[in-house]
């Protein structure tokens, strides 16, 4: 199998640190997290880094830090599995939990990391999608101090955000989820097992008291277009009266119309448009039953 | 046949499985040896190309280098039938991946790095990659002086792309489609699949430069074809190549031909002595070893209106890919599969084999019965609806059973056919009305049968060796690929001799030491090598009583052994076959050895008119899987549930270990189905990673119900069979049967994927 | 550049020297021969190198050598104790779920895992477990029989019944 090219390493153990080697080596010095995406890309030469800066001896990076009523903040060296197996997570989050369980597989999840699956910035991210949903905002932190984004709006194109050399994404904050919400994610793959996304649509609803009454919804794609969108007018459709079969209907089909899939190795164009349509179907309705059921919530 | 058989048709784990399950088994990718170098390849990124520049400076400067190989080096080609493979290329390069250059060096890495450096420079040759149009007037030609290669058995057509033309028919076309009272044609399209093994292609060569021998560690489940190959390719004798086999991590049929081995015996030509380890990468694995080969097969079948056949035609285009491989055999003895086991009066078969310019085809599990049987079975439903005959009843009307006449008038013994149709399709609830519908999903039935041969006639020889202290060893070169055969032959062995299965071991093949055998390959090992094996245990009992007769003055009539005890009738145990062969050699010491070969030549069941009898098989096998299906019709996924596989292996040695193989293959042909396939962009492989060609996980399998079918063969072992190969072939076809009940829609073309069954059922208006 | 990195496989303690842009798998196999993991893809593909690291199953092809440093590894070579085999190992064994054995190593970690968090997971749990490792040889089905056989046999957090952690 291919071996990787001698190269330089850098062990930080502080934050500051870090961000200075990634801003002072420049080019071809990497930063480095749970190596998922960064060893594959090194084999097969895509990337050629020169250096590169392990992240992981940076204290209090990886963990899910949960306030009561104040949502949560998770650190971006926090392992997938971590997210999957969180109790907090699982119960007051549960669609990031799920969508965790969908990444990779479970040897992969223990190494990935959700800052590196952020910033690998894959069309195809299967935690995206949720964390969109779930209207998290990413801090950053890099040579010219700190800032907090909306995730929707980090991506550039596929494999780029927003983030510049020495930007290094310190925690991802999830504000809390009200009561009378619920949200879903649901992925289509080639087979069953391990597999990139050929759609993902993760949805979210929250209820203004009466069943109908939508106060906010979220809809995400991945893998449909550059990176993954919030598909706005449908998210409009939701919210434009009451709710029933007929709109969530309407409201796939919107979505259908906001994406702009291409047609790869794994599936054709107008496979994945339809698809966008039966899943967003299938999650806007899985979000409305959990909201229905006040799944979410304290 | 025993009745009270101690060891055949018992439940015995594998004895090899303690290596396995501890990590000490040592497979080809393992073996270390002191002073070993690491091989690397430059491969053609171009499928047809001359090669007019080779630079090679930059790789010999880097340290640890220390040995470059080009065609031009190493100038030889190799082939089983069609002496057409260049060990890497000459003069052109034939498909992307083609290997052109090979380096060895001190690590891994440097040879990498080394091989980065090497600069090719090519001219691009028009490529042709569908067979229909390389078999088209005026089509590129891949191999210029096809002519040329040595060749045997097989009909090829110079200065064409048609490296082999098979024709047979037997009976009266004209009379079949005069009585037929209703003529079926339809084409069917089967892609090429990887085997894709866990564990890559790799092998370790020694060339004593002295001494001018060739030695190999590989996992290559032919290490005598392998050996044969060489000798041919390299023109040297026998004595000069050893294959010592290894554990393999699986092969499907691609280890039986030279793949690493080739290159690692090119590299280690060059390095002085010291042995060079190849390990194909999985990128190299998926794009640059062997393929199924891909067929398209169009079939006129007459038949009456109670769907009894009366005649069929069949027309098959085999892709060969670049080089040929076994490809002549898969398509002739492959071909004929595509008359399924049924009675077909009048026969007609049209066999082309197309060089094209992608991965070379090989053998690959099933050996063309899995191409053939889709043809032949997803036929059989499309006849059996528009005649409004039930798929099982058009089935079993036809099906062979004992006595009938195979195509070319050999008597079919040992015929369990109707009883895996019967036991399939009763597991599977065949006929029960049960709801179907629940929400977007629907359910589906349907079955499929097969019918395949093995090999025949094929030779297998063996020792047995008793050590002064009663220990057995059985020097075979059948080489353990997964299929249980070790412990097949063990049992077998301590069956035959009397003596406790613990007694017995297996060694790992090595062709200076184990002698002959064909190969472990056409489902052939248990039967044949499993009647060599019998054949010495035989003998080596008849020894151990005769010699237990001199020491207790006995007759040996009166004697028996069992389970390593010397029995006498009515007198009860005499003594420890230990103590006997104490007593016989005392401190001296000595042994005993005898040989077993075995080759169905001369068998009285392979009879059929004298041009015909090269079609007989010594066994047939014969198996049906049906399946339960639920179609997402929304998204076109299909899921699988269950399928019930019966196979007719004869007699059950180790009926864990049929299982196994039944398991495993209904796995293989359902991945090969809905999961996989080569995505190609100007002949080159874009899914070249196992995240993109896509192989069933845990998540994947349906429940899969094995059903042992023993219908006793008059000459295996034990009255043994086979069961390896044609495991997989019934498995698309009762999918694509069982897709038809649930949704009426009809797959012609593998593999099946949820876009093409969405198409269709939108095509059909039920969306 | 070369770090020296010490961690403990299989209850050794080892102290090397390693380059950065070694993997965990290479560091097993060919510095440590310790070649009952095996590297079927080098991209995570396809599981057989799945080792435990803290007693989690990883993919040890995109684990970085200098990344075990402090940690404790098991390899398949490590799970039988004082010769006695560890009851997955029997039951792969005596339940046929070992064909041509290259995915064995792997299944059985990741199922001791499974079982030293879960001791008596469901199908579809152990399904889920194992979905990371391929098997071309389709022993699947067998494999999953053979986990469960050991469900409830095997202490949570401990590698054989009786043992202290």
């Amino acid at each position: 199998m291919r071996r990787l090219a001698a190269l330089t390493y850098y062990e930080p153990i502080t934050l500051s640190a870090a961000i200075g080697l990634l801003a002072e080596q420049g080019e071809g010095t990497y930063p480095f997290a749970g190596g998922t995406d960064l060893l594959v890309q090194m084999k097969r030469g895509s990337l050629r880094p020169t250096a590169l800066v392990n992240l992981k001896r940076i204290d209090g990076l990886n963990r899910i830090e949960g306030r009561r009523d104040q949502g949560v903040s998770i650190g971006p060296l926090t392992s997938i599995s971590a997210i999957e197996r969180s109790s907090f997570i699982r119960s007051r989050f549960p669609v990031l939990a799920e969508a965790a369980a969908l990444v990779g597989s479970p040897a992969l999840r223990n190494l990935g990391t959700v800052g590196g699956n952020i910033g690998r910035a894959s069309p195809a991210s299967d935690m995206v999608p949720s964390l969109i949903v779930l209207r998290a905002h990413v801090r950053i932190e890099g040579p010219s101090g700190a800032r907090e984004i909306p995730i929707d709006k980090i991506f550039i194109e596929p494999g780029r955000t927003i983030l510049l050399r020495g930007d290094l994404i310190t925690s991802i904050v999830l504000p809390e989820a009200s009561s009378h919400s619920g949200a879903a994610y649901l992925k289509l793959g080639r087979r069953q097992g391990m597999d990139c996304a050929l759609v993902g649509v993760a949805a979210s609803l929250t209820l203004a008291g009466k069943e109908q009454e939508v106060e906010e919804a979220r809809i995400a794609l991945s893998a449909v277009a550059p990176f993954p969108l919030r598909a706005r007018r449908a998210e409009g459709v939701l919210r434009s009266g009451p709710l029933n079969a007929k709109r969530v209907q309407e409201a796939a089909a919107v979505a259908m119309e906001e994406c702009s899939p291409i047609t790869d190795m794994r599936a054709s164009a107008s496979y994945r448009k339809d698809m966008v349509r039966v899943l967003a179907s299938r999650a806007i309705s899985r979000a409305w039953a959990m909201a229905k059921r006040g799944e979410e919530g304290p | 046949m025993k009745a009270d058989a101690l060891y055949v048709g018992k439940e015995i784990p594998r004895i090899d499985g303690l290596d396995k399950a501890t990590g000490r088994a040592v497979y080809s990718v393992d073996v270390n040896l002191p002073g070993m170098l690491y091989g690397s390849v430059v491969r053609s990124p171009f499928p047809h190309a001359k090669i007019l520049r080779i630079e090679t400076s930059g790789a010999l400067r880097i340290p640890g280098v220390r040995a470059v190989v080009t065609g031009k080096d190493f100038p030889f080609l190799f082939g089983a039938l069609i002496q057409d493979q260049p060990f890497l290329a000459i003069d052109k390069v034939r498909y992307v991946g083609e290997p052109v250059v090979a380096v060895a060096a001190e690590t891994e890495l440097t040879a990498q790095e080394a091989t980065d450096r090497i600069r090719v420079e090519y001219e691009g040759l028009a490529p042709v990659f569908d067979p229909q149009q390389a078999s088209a007037e005026g089509a590129p030609l891949i191999h210029e002086h096809l002519e040329d290669y040595f060749h045997s058995d097989c009909q090829i057509l110079p200065k064409t792309n048609i490296c082999s033309l098979h024709a047979y028919s037997s009976g009266d076309m004209d009379l079949g489609w005069k009585e037929s009272e209703e003529i079926f044609e339809d084409e069917f399209f089967i892609h090429a699949v990887a085997h894709s093994p866990m564990e890559p292609h790799a092998a370790v060569a020694q060339y004593g430069p002295s001494s001018e021998e060739f030695t190999l560690w590989s996992a290559t489940d032919r290490p005598y074809r392998l050996a044969q190959d060489l000798v041919k390719a390299l023109d040297i004798s026998f004595d000069k190549v050893r294959f010592i086999s290894t554990f393999s991590g699986g092969s499907f049929g691609g280890k039986g031909a030279l793949v690493a081995e080739g290159l690692a015996v090119a590299l280690a030509r060059f390095t002085k002595g010291r042995p060079v380890k190849v390990v194909y990468s999985r990128e190299e694995e998926l794009t640059a070893s062997q393929t199924r080969h891909g067929a398209l097969v169009r079939l006129r079948t007459g038949v009456k209106k109670d769907g009894t056949l009366v005649a069929r035609k069949a027309n098959v285009l085999w892709d060969n890919g670049a080089y040929c491989g076994f490809g002549p055999n898969v398509a002739r003895r492959g071909s004929r599969t595509v008359f399924g086991p049924y009675r077909i009066p009048h026969v007609e078969l049209i066999s082309h084999l197309v060089y094209t310019n992608k991965q070379p085809g090989g053998a690959y599990r099933g050996f063309g019965t899995t191409q053939m049987t889709w043809a032949c079975e997803a036929q059989m439903d499309i006849m059996a609806e528009k005649l409004g005959l039930d798929p099982l009843e058009i089935r079993m009307r036809n099906a062979y059973v004992e006595g009938d006449l195979y195509i070319n008038g050999q008597v079919l013994r040992s015929v369990g056919l109707k009883e895996t149709l019967e036991r399939a399709s009763r597991a599977i609830g065949w006929g029960k009305s049960e709801s179907r519908k629940s929400g977007t999903n629907v359910r589906g039935k349907g079955l499929a049968t097969t019918i395949k041969g093995t090999s025949t006639p094929t030779d297998s020889a063996c020792f047995i060796e008793v050590a002064p202290d009663g220990a057995i060893t059985i020097l075979s070169s059948s080489v353990k690929i997964g299929g249980g055969q070790k412990t097949v032959l063990a049992q077998i062995a301590a069956e035959t001799i009397g003596v406790p299965l613990s007694s017995i071991s297996v060694p790992n093949p090595d062709t200076r030491l184990t002698p002959f055998d064909f190969g472990v390959s056409s489902s052939r090992t248990t039967y044949h090598m499993g009647n060599a094996v019998r054949r010495a245990g035989e003998k080596i009992r008849e020894r151990i009583l005769e010699i237990a007769g001199e020491i207790l003055a006995t007759d040996p009539a009166c004697l028996k052994l069992s389970e390593g005890k010397i029995l006498k009738e009515g007198a009860g145990e005499q003594l420890s076959l230990k103590a006997l062969l104490a007593k016989k050699f005392g401190s001296k010491g000595g042994t005993l050895l005898e040989a077993g070969y075995y080759t169905p030549e001369k068998s009285s069941l392979l009879e059929a008119p004298p041009d015909r009898k090269g079609m007989s098989s010594i066994f047939w096998m014969f198996a049906t899987h049906a399946a339960e299906v639920e179609v997402d019709t929304e998204t076109g996924r299909v899921n699988v549930l269950r399928i019930a596989a019966a196979h007719d292996v004869g007699r059950a040695i180790n009926p864990v270990g049929c299982e196994q193989q039944i398991e495993g293959a209904v796995i293989l042909g359902l991945s090969n189905t809905l999961f996989e396939e080569f995505k190609l962009e100007d002949g080159r492989v874009l899914n070249n990673t196992l995240a993109d060609y896509k192989i069933a996980s845990t998540l994947d399998i349906p429940k899969i119900i094995p059903i042992l079918v023993e219908s006793p063969h008059p000459e295996g072992p034990f009255n043994a069979k086979g069961i390896g190969e044609p495991a997989a072939a019934p498995t698309a076809p009762a999918i694509a049967s069982a897709i038809f009940d649930a949704v009426g829609v009809r797959i012609k073309e593998l593999p099946i994927t949820p876009e093409k069954v969405l198409v269709a059922l939108r095509e059909k208006g039920q969306r | 550049m070369s770090v020296s990195i010490q961690l403990e496989v299989n209850d050794e303690s080892y102290q090397v020297d390693v380059e950065p842009g070694t993997t965990l798998v290479e560091l097993l196999r060919e510095r440590l021969h310790l070649t009952g993991t095996k590297e079927g893809c080098g991209e995570g593909d396809c599981g057989t190198c799945i080792v435990l690291v803290n007693g989690a199953p990883v993919n040890s092809c995109l684990m970085l050598a200098v990344d075990a440093q402090g940690c404790r590894v098991t390899t398949i070579e490590g799970l039988a104790t004082d010769g006695k085999l560890h009851p997955l190992q029997q039951s792969f064994i005596e339940n046929g779920a070992i064909q041509c054995g290259f995915c064995t190593p792997a299944m059985i970690l990741s199922a001791k895992a499974l079982l030293d968090h879960n001791p008596r997971p469901s199908e579809e749990e152990i399904k889920q477990a194992l979905s990371g490792i391929l098997c071309r040889c389709g022993s699947y089905q067998k494999i999953v029989e053979a986990v469960r056989a050991v469900s409830g046999r095997v202490d949570p957090l401990r590698g054989t019944p009786g043992q202290p952690d």
